[in-house]
C-alpha cells in the first residue's frame, strides 16, 4: 500500500519535472498549449472529488473559476500574485460551503439544476456589482508573465491530482463512494452524510478557484460574462466523461484528448469541431460508459 | 574552395529573396465565428476579405514599391478573450505571419494587447471604445474609432438641448459598454439642464421590456434614451410600438446600426438617433460611398454604420503604412504613428493609442440609411423629428 503511495508520487514527481520543461524548451504556443492543458486537468480532478466519487453531479463549476478570478481581481495590486492565488483558493471553498449545505440536500437532476443556476446567480450577482461600482471590464496589466502564470497552474495540476489521489485511497474517499452506491446505506454505515458531502464540494472548489485567479492574468482583462461562461462547466464535464473513472487518470486522459484534438481540428473546421465533440460524447456515453481511463483499465487487465 | 562557397551562398540568398517577392504576404487575424459574437462579427470578416478581394485584384499589396498577394490565415477564437491570446501568440510565433489585423470587439482587443507589446508587433485596431482604451499606455495598437461614451454622452447632451427636450428617461442593459455609456450620460444630461425622470437597468438576457416602457410611457419624459445592444435594441423597438411611446426624440445606442435591424424594421427606424461616426452620404468622404457600393455588390448587404467602415479603416491605414514603411515592425510602428491617413471615414491621425482627426458625431436613421445629425459642422442631414408608429 506504502509502495503505492511511493511510485505514484515518483510519477507524479516526473511529470511536474516533464511539464517544467516546456517554458524552457518550447515557444509561447506550446507554452499555451501545455497551460491549456493543465488548466483542464486541475478543473476536472477537483470536480471528480465531488461528482464522481459522490454522483453529485455539478454543472456549475464555472461559478468557482469565476469567483477565483474576480477575487483576484480585487486583489490585484494589493497583494503580490501568490498570495492573491491562495487568497482566491480560500475564498471560494468558503463560498463552496456556505452553498454546500442547502444545495446537497436535493440530488439527481435537481443538483444539477441548482449548480447550474448558482453558477448563473452569482455571474449577475458580479456583473451587477461591477455595474455599481461603475467598472465596464476591467483591465489587469503588470501582472506576472506567461512562464510564471504557467508554474503556478502547474503547481495547482499537481495539488489537484494529488488531492485525488490521497481522498480516493481515504477512509473520506472510500465514504464519498458509499453515498455515490446509496446514500441511505451509507448513513447506515455510520457515515456523516451531510458533513461528507459538504467537505467534498469545499474540496472540489478550492483548485477552481485558484486556477482561475491565475488564468484572468492571462488574458489581463476581466469581464463576468467570460469569465463565468457556464462553457467551462460543460467542458469539465465532457472532460470527466471521455476519461472515464472517479480517479486520477480519467481526467488526464480526458483533458489530453480533448485539449489535443481541439488543437488539431479547431484551427480548420471549427464547426466540425463541434460536431464531433457532440458526437464523441454521444458515442462515450452510450459505447464507452467507463471513459478511455475504463477501456486502458480493461486492456491492461486483459493482458495480465 | 572558399570562394566558390561564398557564391554558392550568396546566389542562395538572392534566391530566397527572389523567391520572397513573389511570395504573397501573409496577414493573421482571429475570428469570433462562433460564440457571443459570431453575429455581429460578420461585418468586419466582410470588409477585410473585400478589402484582400479588392487588393488582389489591383495586382497585389504595395509592399515599399513591391506588389505582393494577400493570404489570410485565421481561426475562431469562439468569442473567447483566452483563446483570441492563444492565436495571437500562434499567429505570431508559429504561423509567423507578416501582419495583423484586429479581432472583434473590445474586450478581445484588451486581451491581446499584452501579445503585441510582448512580440513589438503593431496592430490597428477597430471595433473597440471605451474610455479605458485611453488610458492605454500601448506603442503596438491603435484606435481609430471616435465612439468614446465621455464626448459621446456631451454631444447627445448638446444634441437634445438642441431638440427642445427637458426630460428624458434611460434604459440601460447592464453590460459594459452601456453601463459605461450610462455613467457618463446621467451627469451630462444634469449639466445640460434635462431632468432625468426614469434610470432603469435590466439584464443582458432580458426577454421582455413592455413593463420597463410602460413604466417610462407614464412618466411622460420629452425624450427616451434606450441604451442596447442589438438582441434587445429589437425589444426596444417592438415594446416601443406596443406601450405606444410617442416620443420625438428616441435614442438606441447599439442596433440601428446594424443591417439585420433595417430588415426587420424597415421604415419604422426612420428618425431613429444613434451612435455613429460614418456614413456614406458625406460628400467630402468620396470613398465612402465607393466602399458601400462595393460592399453591397460582393456581398448582397448593406455594410452596417459602425463595425464595417471601422474594420476597413484599420486596413485601410496599414495598407498605406506598408506600402511606405514594408514590414519590418519598427518602421511600420513609426510610420503608423506618426502619419495621416485618408480613409472612407476621412483623415486618421494617432496620437497615443487614438485617433485625434475623427469627432465624436451622433447619427440618425434617415430614409434607410444613416445620417450624421450632431455636432452641426460635421452633418450630412438635419435632425428630424420621429414620426408615429405605425
Amino acid at each position: 500500500m506504502i509502495g503505492r503511495h511511493f511510485r505514484f508520487a515518483g510519477l507524479l514527481g516526473v511529470a511536474v519535472a516533464a511539464f517544467a520543461l516546456v517554458p524552457r524548451l518550447g515557444g509561447d504556443y506550446a507554452i499555451g498549449v501545455a497551460l491549456n492543458l493543465l488548466m483542464w486537468i486541475a478543473l476536472t480532478q477537483s470536480w471528480v472529488v465531488l461528482s464522481a466519487m459522490t454522483g453529485y453531479v455539478s454543472l456549475g463549476h464555472a461559478v468557482f473559476f469565476g469567483a477565483g478570478a474576480y477575487v483576484m481581481v480585487l486583489c490585484f495590486g494589493s497583494l503580490p500574485f501568490w498570495l492573491s492565488v491562495i487568497v482566491a483558493g480560500a475564498a471560494t471553498g468558503a463560498l463552496a460551503l456556505a452553498v454546500g449545505y442547502p444545495c446537497l440536500r436535493v440530488r439527481g437532476p435537481y443538483f444539477v439544476i441548482l449548480t447550474f443556476g448558482l453558477a448563473e446567480l452569482v455571474k449577475f450577482v458580479v456583473i451587477n456589482i461591477e455595474a455599481g461600482l461603475g467598472q465596464f471590464g476591467r483591465l489587469l496589466f503588470g501582472g506576472p508573465g506567461l512562464a510564471q502564470i504557467f508554474y503556478v497552474v502547474l503547481v495547482l495540476a499537481a495539488l489537484s491530482v494529488a488531492v485525488t489521489w490521497f481522498v480516493r485511497r481515504s477512509r473520506f474517499g472510500r465514504g464519498l463512494r458509499a453515498i455515490r452506491e446509496n446514500e441511505e446505506a451509507a448513513e447506515t454505515l455510520g457515515i456523516d452524510v451531510a458533513r461528507f458531502k459538504v467537505l467534498a464540494f469545499a474540496l472540489s472548489a478550492i483548485v477552481p478557484g485558484m486556477v482561475g485567479a491565475a488564468m484572468v492574468l492571462r488574458t489581463t482583462y476581466f469581464e463576468p460574462l467570460d469569465l463565468f461562461n457556464p462553457i467551462t462547466s460543460f467542458t469539465i464535464v465532457s472532460i470527466a466523461i471521455i476519461g472515464g473513472g472517479d480517479d486520477v487518470p480519467g481526467p488526464i486522459y480526458g483533458a489530453f484528448f480533448l485539449v489535443l484534438m481541439q488543437e488539431l481540428l479547431w484551427a480548420n473546421w471549427p464547426e466540425v469541431y463541434m460536431i464531433l465533440l457532440g458526437g464523441l460524447l454521444v458515442a462515450f456515453v452510450l459505447g464507452v460508459p467507463d471513459g478511455i481511463h475504463g477501456r486502458v483499465a480493461a486492456w491492461r487487465r486483459s493482458r495480465r | 574552395m572558399m570562394k566558390k562557397f561564398l557564391t554558392a551562398i550568396a546566389a542562395a540568398l538572392a534566391g530566397s529573396i527572389a523567391a520572397n517577392a513573389a511570395e504573397p504576404v501573409k496577414i493573421g487575424f482571429s475570428e469570433s465565428k462562433t460564440g457571443l459574437f459570431a453575429q455581429a462579427a460578420t461585418s468586419q470578416y466582410q470588409a477585410y476579405n473585400l478589402w484582400r478581394e479588392q487588393v488582389n485584384a489591383a495586382g497585389g499589396l504595395d509592399v515599399a514599391g513591391t506588389k505582393r498577394k494577400v493570404e489570410f490565415v485565421s481561426y475562431d477564437d469562439q468569442s473567447n478573450p483566452g483563446k483570441a491570446v492563444q492565436i495571437y501568440e500562434k499567429l505570431i510565433t508559429d504561423d509567423k505571419v507578416d501582419l495583423l489585423l484586429a479581432p472583434w470587439g473590445t474586450s478581445l482587443h484588451l486581451a491581446i494587447v499584452g501579445v503585441l507589446e510582448r512580440y513589438k508587433f503593431p496592430m490597428v485596431g477597430n471595433t473597440a471604445a471605451s474610455v479605458q482604451l485611453r488610458k492605454l499606455k500601448a506603442a503596438n495598437i491603435w484606435f481609430p474609432t471616435s465612439l468614446f461614451p465621455d464626448r459621446q454622452s456631451d454631444v447627445l447632451a448638446a444634441l437634445l438641448k438642441d431638440r427642445g427636450v427637458g426630460s428624458a428617461a434611460l434604459v440601460t442593459n447592464q453590460l459594459p459598454y452601456t453601463q459605461e455609456n450610462k455613467s457618463f450620460v446621467v451627469p451630462a444630461l444634469k449639466k445640460a439642464g434635462i431632468e432625468l425622470v426614469v434610470n432603469e437597468d435590466y439584464p443582458p438576457n432580458v426577454k421582455d421590456l413592455t413593463a420597463l416602457l410602460t413604466k417610462v410611457k407614464n412618466a411622460k419624459p420629452d425624450a427616451v434614451l434606450a441604451y442596447t445592444y442589438p438582441a434587445d435594441a429589437v425589444l426596444y423597438m417592438n415594446g416601443a410600438r406596443e406601450v405606444g411611446l410617442d416620443q420625438k426624440v428616441q435614442v438606441v445606442l447599439l442596433g440601428p446600426q446594424y443591417d439585420f435591424f433595417g430588415k426587420i424594421f424597415g421604415a419604422a427606424r426612420n428618425g431613429i438617433l444613434t451612435m455613429g461616426h460614418w456614413t456614406p452620404a458625406r460628400k467630402d468622404w468620396p470613398s465612402a460611398k465607393t466602399f458601400a457600393d462595393a460592399f453591397k455588390a460582393r456581398w448582397k448587404t448593406d455594410p452596417d454604420f459602425v463595425d464595417a467602415p471601422l474594420a476597413y479603416v484599420s486596413v485601410e491605414i496599414l495598407q498605406q503604412a506598408v506600402a511606405k514603411a514594408g514590414l519590418d515592425k519598427d518602421k511600420l510602428r513609426e510610420t503608423i504613428a506618426g502619419t495621416t491617413f485618408a480613409t472612407i471615414n476621412g483623415p486618421a491621425r494617432f496620437e497615443g493609442v487614438m485617433n485625434v482627426a475623427l469627432p465624436t458625431m451622433i447619427s440618425q436613421i434617415q430614409g434607410g440609411t444613416q445620417h450624421i445629425v450632431w455636432p452641426p459642422e460635421e452633418r450630412t442631414a438635419e435632425a428630424i423629428a420621429k414620426p408615429a408608429w405605425k
